[in-house]
């Protein structure tokens, strides 16, 4: 009874655990838009931009690459604390996207660079300036190419988002702890809260893959 | 006397140590039909490319309709919408039709309105007899009808002038006729254009001049009689021949009436 009545408060907890569920995709969400935004300037940067611009990109991808995240996050909270009173919740969802950034940028140079270089010289051969050509040719297939791996990028930013419970910020993972303490039934718990994770990043994933088949171009 | 379209003089281009255009000087008249010849790797991909800058030379000039054109200055893009290229590989943008393929040109470059973009398209499909194609992605056409779309592709741009480098020579034998059928059709239409090509049986039937560069100058020019029948180099001859006898279309009849 005593056992049941435990496993009993876990599952009553269920709901407190998910309302973590709003900061975690707010994180992620967020992280995965400002991360491809920058990453695709970065990939423009490092495979159009020349010389200066392209060493720029790949120092910060190598930088950044090399350095784990929750160093990141640290740097950025506590340094960022004293310049820029960043919130925890600011912080986080900086860290990601600054992390996220370079992985994307890799992804996306890929793609970019798979695309044949005679797409580019079809397009100049019309008349098309390096912007046109950019991005009426090159991006709309780079694109679509980049989906796969870019899915797979955005399943690790999710995972990545728990990374928020360190700033004692409530995501899902951080309720589940307090769940955990409070029942003294980690195990269950943690099983909970990887059950939801999973759910979350097979969503995310089939949802991508549709967005890839229903933009997808016969090869 | 009337301009020529087109005229090089003196055009030179090193790829590091590699010298591949070592002077190179020619004109096209409107309406002219020019092949170029010449063994592989002797610049005449480069020759093409540099008449639209796709490569840059090193030296020399080149006059598109009498006006010299200023690399530092020009603006490229008002330059190669009157210079067409079609390509050995097609090129055409994997992830649009083939109306699309031809209506890009015009919407994007020439900001022709979408619906009039695409009314040309249709046209330009019509003219190489791919309407019937029009919603098909390049993946699903065959290489000949993919080069006749990059030809309505280029024609939609209405260039003064065609570049074709070796447009048949990635296509398997038996589509190689649909696509000179319609570059025919396009001279006697009396559009100038300029083909590297050993299609043998083109040459001689519809070109105004051939040009056999070797060695990165012009070996020889001359009408396809002279350079078939009597050129003036003994290596000419030898070239000639070498590729009648090795050419797809003319296997059969190339040799015996040079
Ligand atoms: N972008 C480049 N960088 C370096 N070398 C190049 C480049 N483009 C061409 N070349 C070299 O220049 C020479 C001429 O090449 P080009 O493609 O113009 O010859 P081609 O006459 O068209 O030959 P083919 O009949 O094989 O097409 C070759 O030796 C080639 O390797
Ligand atoms: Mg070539």
């Amino acid at each position: 009874m005593g056992l049941n009545g435990k496993a009993g408060e876990v599952f009553k907890s269920i709901p407190y655990i998910l309302q973590g569920l709003e900061v975690t995709l707010k994180v992620t969400i967020l992280a995965l838009i400002i991360g491809a935004a920058l990453g695709l300037i970065l990939a423009l940067m490092r495979v159009y931009g020349g010389g200066f611009c392209s060493r720029i990109s790949v120092f910060y991808s190598r930088i950044i690459r090399s350095l784990p995240l929750i160093v990141i996050l640290f740097g950025l909270y506590y340094l960022g604390a004293d310049i820029l009173d960043l919130s925890a919740y600011t912080a986080v969802i900086l860290a990601l996207s600054v992390h996220t950034a370079a992985y994307q940028s890799e992804i996306f140079r890929g793609a970019i660079q798979s695309i044949s270089i005679g797409q580019m010289e079809a397009a100049l051969a019309l008349g098309m300036s390096k912007f046109q050509c950019i991005f009426s040719i090159i991006l709309p297939q780079a694109l679509r190419r980049a989906i796969p791996y870019w899915s797979n990028e955005a399943a690790i930013v999710l995972k990545d988002s728990s990374l928020a419970y360190v700033l004692g910020i409530a995501e899902l993972l951080r309720r589940g702890e307090y769940v955990s303490a409070r029942t003294t039934m980690p195990l269950l718990t943690y099983t909970i809260v990887g059950v939801i994770y999973f759910i979350l990043t097979f969503v995310l994933s089939r949802g991508l893959f549709f967005v890839e088949r229903k933009l997808s171009i016969p090869e | 006397m009337v301009e020529p379209i087109l005229r090089i003089e003196n055009l030179y281009k090193n790829f590091g140590d590699v010298e591949v255009l070592k002077g190179v000087s020619l004109t096209v008249e409107e309406g002219e039909v020019v092949v170029i010849i010449g063994p592989s790797g002797t610049g005449k991909s480069t020759l093409l490319r540099c008449i639209n800058y796709l490569t840059v030379p090193d030296s020399g000039d080149i006059y598109f309709e009498g006006r010299k054109i200023e690399y530092k200055q020009d603006n490229l893009s008002i330059v190669r919408q009157k210079i067409g290229m079609v390509f050995q590989e097609f090129n055409l943008f994997n992830h649009l039709t083939a109306l699309q393929n031809v209506a890009i040109g015009p919407s994007k470059v020439k900001k022709i309105n979408k619906t009039k973009a695409l009314e040309l398209a249709e046209k330009e499909l019509l003219r190489v007899g791919l309407q019937d194609k029009a919603d098909h992605y390049p993946a699903e056409l065959s290489g000949g009808q993919k080069q006749r779309v990059a030809i309505a592709r280029a024609l939609a741009m209405d260039p003064k002038i065609l570049l074709f480098d070796e447009p048949t020579s990635a296509l398997d034998p038996e589509l190689t006729g649909e696509v000179l059928m319609v570059m025919k059709d396009l001279a006697l239409d009396g559009m100038t254009m300029m083909v590297v090509s050993h299609e043998m049986g083109f040459a001689r039937e519809v070109s105004d001049k051939i040009i056999f560069l070797e060695g990165g100058v012009v070996s020889e020019m001359g009408s396809p009689e002279k350079i078939f029948n009597n050129p003036d180099k003994e290596r000419t001859l030898e070239f000639v021949s070498k590729i009648t006898r090795l050419g797809p279309i003319d296997s059969s009849r190339g040799g015996s009436d040079i």
